[in-house]
């Protein structure tokens, strides 16, 4: 489903003339198949969001390619990599990125607005939505009105409401109470074994890459004993 | 489908709107300001455009072409039937009106009513040809049936006593019906006073009402037939009967108008067209209105700087909200167009309220301002119309307002099309 080969890539720092690179990510490469939940373990400054960043197509890799449902995302454009993430992406973040001015309902229903679907449709996807993560009650609440938990379910909702494929979740219990995390876990595997959507995830918890089938680690931009990984389960 | 529903940006961009009330407030006010001071500047040039072209067509019809003779070497020369006859076959030309005053002093009695008048000869076959309309009767059909003005009546006076009327005295007017009356017609001789030509009429028809008030039409109009007959016997000399003392040509509309004028100069006539004068202002009018409308148009330009700070600050504080919908997958394009609808919005509401202030304004202006002008120069009434809006000058007005409207928003818009997702998330790359 995904195929990631030989990704390098740097920052670069000061003006122009007399810029130093700093590789942040070196010579990865990995797999992810369908079906399968993928943790991405490493430490603070490992280059976990920069793979993460790389692959969402909010940057674009010095060298090396990302296939994805065997397509060649090299040279994609900005409304290109936009189509394809609203089309096969959902998107889980550590800081939910819930929009503060609209409800919990309005918050899920944002991805189904941007593909253009009619209010009719959207209304009742969203609401089956709520009650499958269990806000039902919620769908009027703004943001800074619900918990940590219930904003980061807001968050998986709007993830899952355009059945995409697969879900790219940036630490998506990083800012949880350990019990919080683990409904969060829990609704993740649920949606994994019964529906079969495909989670690739970054984290520094160990705990949380036990859920994963696969761990693949980051050390220093490079992915340690490449294309070897650790079985968890 | 990856296209956002138009409904669906317009509600995003009526809620983000009513989240700041105030500051949206006051750039449609902005916007409103100089709209309506734009209308109301150029107003003053439709209006003084209007007031002038009203006094002007007050004096000739547009449809009218006054040729006073022709130009031969040089030289002036009357008009003359051979004249008339080429006129006549110029294309669009419906009538040549020729007509001749009688010379002396006109007495016109009807029974023991008696008046002083003025005779004209002139063509009288139908309203088409002549440009004469009638409010009642029929045109002549014999040479002792002749037509008299609409306010002839009030030109009848009862005589007071034995005495004759002398001119200019009054006694009691005449209230009956004109209406195929016979009244007695006398020529008399400027300085003897000696009655030198007498005859009979039948008033079979009575003309139209002048539309301007201070117009009174008290004239009798006889056949051109007659011509010869009045002039040999008031002792004209014979050239007379050959020319004419007034032509006037008449065409259907303005534009004919000023292609028979065209050729009537080319034919070497000295044409009198009310269609030159217009030209003539509605060049200089042209001129002085795309004046003020630059100089309105100032007004709305200052008021975009406000626009333009409403809209770059709007896209500073959405840029999470950009960068989220950026992230999820949005469509630049869908970016870009909420943000150019919503300075078009502020564009569209404030040229609304522009135009109905202006309109208010210009109502206002023009009873007030003539209402000070009469006081202070002591007038009994100025009949000018100062301010006119008509719907060009909404419309340019509008265009311009929400032109520039949506021209500063532009860069906003592209300022948010271009927002980085990881900047805006707050992500490290």
């Amino acid at each position: 489903m995904i195929k990631v080969k030989q990704l390098d890539y740097s920052y670069h720092i000061g003006k122009k003339g007399n810029q130093t690179s700093i590789p942040v990510i070196k010579k990865v490469s990995f797999e992810v198949k369908k079906g399968e939940i993928v943790a991405i373990v490493g430490r603070s400054g490992s280059g976990k969001s920069t793979l993460l960043n790389l692959l969402s197509g909010y940057i674009s890799p010095d060298s090396g390619t990302i296939e994805i449902f065997e397509q060649n995302t090299d040279g994609y454009t900005e409304k290109e990599w936009a189509k394809f993430r609203l089309d096969h992406f959902g998107f889980i973040f550590q800081s939910y990125e819930l929009i503060p001015s609209l409800t919990a309902f309005e918050n899920i229903e944002l991805p189904l607005i941007l593909k253009g679907m009619k209010r009719g449709e959207r209304q009742q996807s969203v609401e089956a939505m709520l009650k499958r993560i269990g806000l039902d009650q919620h769908g009027f609440h703004y943001p800074n009105e619900l918990s940590g938990g219930q904003q980061q379910r807001v968050s998986i909702g709007r993830a899952l409401i355009t059945n995409p494929t697969i879900i790219l979740a940036d630490e998506p219990t990083g800012s949880l109470d350990s019990e919080t995390e683990q409904g969060i876990l829990d609704l993740l595997q649920e949606l994994n074994e019964k529906e079969g959507i495909t989670f690739l995830m970054i984290t520094h918890d160990m705990e949380v890459a036990k859920v994963a089938d696969r761990t693949l680690a980051l050390h220093d931009g490079e992915m340690e004993e490449r294309g070897v990984y650790y079985e968890t389960k | 489908m990856f296209i956002m529903k138009l409904n669906d940006q317009f509600q995003m961009v009526k809620k983000n709107m009513k989240k700041n009330k105030l500051r949206v407030f006051m750039t449609v006010l902005a916007t409103t300001m100089g709209c309506a001071f734009l209308i109301v500047l150029a107003s003053i040039g439709f209006g003084l455009q209007g007031s002038i072209m009203e006094q002007m067509t007050e004096y000739q019809s547009i449809t009218e072409i006054r040729v006073h003779g022709k130009d031969i070497d040089g030289e002036f020369h009357p008009l003359t039937k051979e004249d008339v006859e080429s006129i006549n076959t110029i294309e669009d030309v419906t009538g040549v009106v020729t007509q001749d005053y009688v010379p002396g002093v006109v007495v016109t009695n009807l029974n023991e009513f008696e008046g002083y008048s003025q005779m004209l000869l002139r063509n009288l076959d139908s309203a088409e040809t002549t440009n004469f309309s009638l409010s009642e009767g029929r045109y002549p059909e014999k040479t002792n049936e002749i037509i008299v003005g609409y306010d002839f009546k009030e030109t009848l006076y009862e005589p007071i006593g034995d005495n004759e009327l002398e001119e200019g005295e009054t006694g009691n007017n005449f209230s009956g019906d004109l209406l195929n009356e016979t009244i007695l017609v006398q020529i008399k001789d400027y300085e003897s006073e000696s009655i030198l030509y007498e005859k009979e009429f039948v008033i079979v028809g009575i003309g139209k009402e002048s539309a301007r008030d201070w117009l009174n039409d008290g004239s009798i109009y006889a056949n051109i037939d007659l011509k010869e007959e009045i002039f040999t016997v008031m002792d004209e000399p014979k050239e007379r009967l050959e020319i004419y003392d007034n032509v006037s040509v008449h065409v259907m509309d303005i534009q004919q108008n000023e292609r028979v004028t065209k050729e009537l100069k080319e034919m070497n006539f000295a044409v009198y067209s009310i269609t030159e004068e217009i030209d003539r202002l509605n060049i200089f009018f042209a001129a002085f209105k795309a004046g003020l409308i630059f100089v309105g148009a100032v007004a709305v330009i200052i008021a975009s700087i406000g626009i333009f700070n409403t809209m770059t600050m709007a896209v500073t504080e959405r840029t999470h909200e950009i960068g989220v919908m950026k992230a999820l997958g949005a469509n630049p394009l869908n970016i870009r167009q909420m943000f150019l609808m919503e300075s078009a919005f502020i564009g569209v509401i404030g040229s609304f309220f522009g135009v109905l202030i202006s309109y208010i304004v210009s109502f206002a202006a023009n009873i007030i301002i003539p209402l000070i002008l009469e006081s202070v120069t002591e007038s009994t009434e100025i009949d000018i119309v100062f301010s006119a809006i008509p719907i060009e000058l909404v419309l340019i007005a509008v265009a311009i307002s929400v032109g520039v409207a949506m021209l500063s928003g532009f860069r906003p818009a592209a300022k948010a099309t271009s927002i980085n997702v990881l900047t805006a998330l707050r992500r490290e790359a």
